[in-house]
């Protein structure tokens, strides 16, 4: 074994460099404020182990690499702690910098002659950024798309150049494949690359000049070895202890649902630690109004200009005790200032009244959408289209949509607009949650309930235009209906029975089957002269057609015909309400009246 | 001698990293629907633009490219805004109780005519697009994406 050693050191000289790591002397011994810069040494080891290992399975364009995560996440075994681990030490970095930032300031570890090395420093904590800014978008779900898009723009706020460096940086002038295959190539070559230079020559440097300790020393001079290292090796493995629980907490990282261009994710916020530049930026006007070159320009390049200088003078400044102490305040003052812009920020998504409701709308809808695409990929598989495309055909996701800007100014779903709000317009036609169903026509059929603003209350048929009569059906409900005797009163219910039938709902089948020769009862009675539906109405083959026609009520191709033009003859005919012919004027084209009406009938899986 | 040597292959990378530089976006006729879909005077309603589009390698079959707000002023008259905003490029949002856009980002707010309201921090209105009105009532827009947070509506390509 001795030879061995020998030979390698002979040929290596490695003994030497490892007396140099393990007994670098520590003035007054080991502490554990000396622990952050190895914590981010350790940190920058597991994203480059973790990263190297996504890339294997990530594949960089606009229609795989949405795709390519959601599979990593769920197909591939343990790939949601992987990217989880990544994920989260990134987002723990952050505090250790400022940490480590901290600390050197406050011991002064960045005075003469270690100016340059704090530069260093700070030029790792601005790739960390850049580095964070650039992963976010890597999985082209909806948060990196909207958030990105604005960090960006951005850019082009750099006088003179600041449109060229944008196009260079999104790869065109529009998002796209070549947007991600850029933020690839930075995020996994041209900034990590950088980062190795930088800590190669931070640590050189630091191991060159040695530890500055904080004084008054507290004890005898150490080495580093073991005291010191097994304070280091305990914070790391706390750090890696806090990213495993985040990771174990959150379930790995969040994906949103695809990126959409045409669908705002109105709660597309960047990563917490730009949420106090996401604040500024709020401000822009007061800097448009108060002070000369533009307010953009201030909030993107000035202040953050200012604060970088203001950083790296430290170095220079901080030789003086005065300056030192400035430096103190300086830092402190920063931190305050990030803080507070970093809680309004937060206050106002969250708790603001005036704002928080249509944030946490905005975070409901697209959590809803996460989880249905997810569903609808496993389920099927990603088309070649990608992933999008599961979400724009998906009835479920595209019908409360359709609902609430087509259908909700006049109907509710639920009493709401299909997307779970509250309705913003009065309600002047029926509710149609329970479109088909017997309950829909027992409301319609009872005298007290048609005069209500969820059944008929808000139509002409009820409470007509002035100068104008009161519908047929409504008559016949209020006058006739309220006066049946309990025997009508049983026919018209097996009626009810018979005509929802038609409807041949999902959710009815199973009562359907059981109540089948009430029913059967039922479509018999329907002309008969106790209730003389067949005056108006067609039924199977039978009866007038002043009246909707009411075959096949409510089944998949009724609804259709009826949204496609409610004033056909079959329907409405001239005695139609409001309702427009949605089909025939094009203002829905058949596949989206189909997923309207699969939805409304609950066909839609 | 290490410079020359270094020349060709610096050469080509620059070349072809800075390809973006010289990409065509341009403006995009489209269809977004019929008159008959606006009342004349209801509150400005969101369409989606689908249309092909190619992006680098891929042709994309109809697919939406982004939003635009269509409101119909006059008989034959529809205004048409961008749904992005000019601030920062995020999506706005009509708030009916309001009677104005608002965006969810930075809380640029804009009036029905897409004029910039109270303190916004829009250096501009909504970006209008010119609208066609084809024969018989067809809405044509004139789609195309603009610089973000200037003052003057001026097209990205």
């Amino acid at each position: 074994m001795k030879f061995l050693r020998d030979w390698l050191d002979h040929r290596t000289g490695y003994r030497k460099l490892t007396f140099e790591a393990l007994y670098e002397n520590i003035p007054g011994g080991a502490r554990w404020r000396y622990v952050w810069g190895s914590t981010l040494t350790f940190a920058i080891v597991v994203q480059f182990i973790t990263g190297v290992a996504l890339m294997f399975g990530y594949s960089a364009g606009a229609l795989s690499a949405w795709e390519s995560v959601f599979y990593l996440e769920t197909q591939v075994p343990g790939g949601w702690i992987l990217r989880g681990i990544h994920h989260w030490t990134a987002q723990i970095m952050v505090p250790l910098l400022i940490l480590h930032l901290m600390q050197v300031v406050i011991d002064g570890a960045y005075r003469a002659p270690r100016e340059l090395n704090f530069w260093f420093g700070l030029g790792l904590l601005g790739l960390t950024l850049a580095l964070s800014l650039t992963g976010y978008l890597l999985p082209w779900d909806q948060k990196g798309y909207w958030a990105t898009k604005v960090a960006t723009n951005l850019l082009a706020a750099v006088p003179w150049i600041g449109g060229s460096l944008q196009r260079l940086v999104i790869g065109g002038a529009d998002y796209g494949h070549q947007t991600l295959t850029r933020f690839f190539a930075l995020h996994v070559g041209v900034l990590p690359a950088l980062l190795i230079a930088l800590i190669i020559g931070h640590i050189a440097l630091f191991r060159r000049h040695g530890i500055t300790p904080k004084r008054p020393l507290r004890g005898p001079d150490a080495a580093f070895w073991p005291d010191q290292v097994l304070r280091d090796a305990i914070a790391c493995v706390a750090v890696a202890g806090a990213v495993l629980a985040l990771v174990w907490w959150r379930h790995g990282a969040e994906l949103t649902a695809p990126a959409n261009p045409a669908e705002n994710y109105a709660a597309a916020r960047p990563d917490w630690y730009f949420m106090a530049l996401f604040q500024l930026l709020k401000f822009q006007d007061w800097f448009e109004r108060n002070l000369p070159g533009g307010g953009l320009l201030w909030c993107v390049i000035i202040i953050p200009t200012a604060v970088a200088t203001v950083l790296l003078m430290m170095s220079l400044i901080g030789r003086w005790k005065v300056g030192h102490v400035l430096n103190l305040v300086l830092l402190w003052a920063g931190l305050a200032t990030y803080s507070v812009l970093t809680a309004m920020a937060y206050w106002h998504d969250l708790y603001d009244p005036k704002h928080a409701p249509q944030f946490r709308t905005a975070v409901a809808q697209a959590n809803r959408d996460a989880a249905r695409v997810k569903v609808l990929a496993a389920r099927t598989g990603v088309p070649p289209e990608g992933a999008l495309a599961l979400l724009r055909d998906d009835a479920q996701t595209q019908a409360p949509r359709l609902f609430a800007a087509k259908c909700a100014s006049c109907h509710s779903y639920g009493g709401r607009d299909g997307l779970g709000l509250a309705l913003k317009d009065k309600q002047t036609a029926a509710e149609l949650q329970d479109w088909g169903s017997r309950e829909w026509l027992r409301r319609l059929m009872d005298p007290q309930q048609i005069v209500q603003a969820h059944v008929w209350g808000g139509t002409a048929f009820v409470t007509p235009p002035e100068g104008e009569e009161r519908g047929t059906m409504a008559d016949y409900v209020l006058e006739e209906v309220s006066k049946f005797t309990p025997e009508q009163k049983a026919m018209l219910d097996r009626v009810i029975l018979a005509v929802s039938a038609e409807a041949q709902l999902p959710a009815q089948a199973e009562v359907d089957t059981r109540d089948a020769g009430l029913i059967e009862q039922g479509r018999k009675e329907f002309g008969e002269s106790g209730l003389n539906c067949a005056d108006c109405h067609k039924f199977r083959g039978e009866g007038s057609g002043k009246g909707p026609d009411l075959t096949g009520w409510g089944s998949r191709e009724w609804t259709i015909g009826i949204i496609n033009n409610p004033a056909d003859k079959k329907y409405y005919g001239r005695r139609n309400d409001r309702m427009p012919a949605y089909g025939v004027k094009g203002e829905l084209d058949p596949r989206q009246i189909g997923m309207l009406t699969d939805w409304l009938r609950g066909d839609a899986k | 001698m290490g410079g020359c040597a270094l020349a060709a292959p610096i050469g080509a990378v620059v070349v072809v990293l800075g390809h973006p530089l010289n990409a065509k976006g341009g403006s995009l006729l489209v269809k977004l629907t019929t008159l008959a879909a606006l009342p004349i005077g209801e509150a400005p309603r969101l369409f989606q633009v689908v249309t092909g589009r190619r992006d680098a390698w891929t042709q994309f079959p109809a697919n939406a490219i982004g939003a635009v707000f269509l409101r119909r002023v006059g008989e034959r008259e529809v205004t048409a805004f961008n749904a992005s905003c000019p601030h920062l490029g995020c999506a706005v949002e009509f708030q009916a109780a309001r009677d104005a856009f608002h965006c969810p980002c930075h809380d640029s707010e804009f009036g029905k005519s897409g004029e910039v309201r109270g303190p916004s921090p829009s250096l501009r209105g909504l970006d209008r697009l010119r609208v066609e009105i084809r024969e018989p009532d067809e809405v044509w827009v004139h789609f195309e994406n603009f610089k973000t947070g200037i003052a003057q509506q001026i097209p990205t390509a």
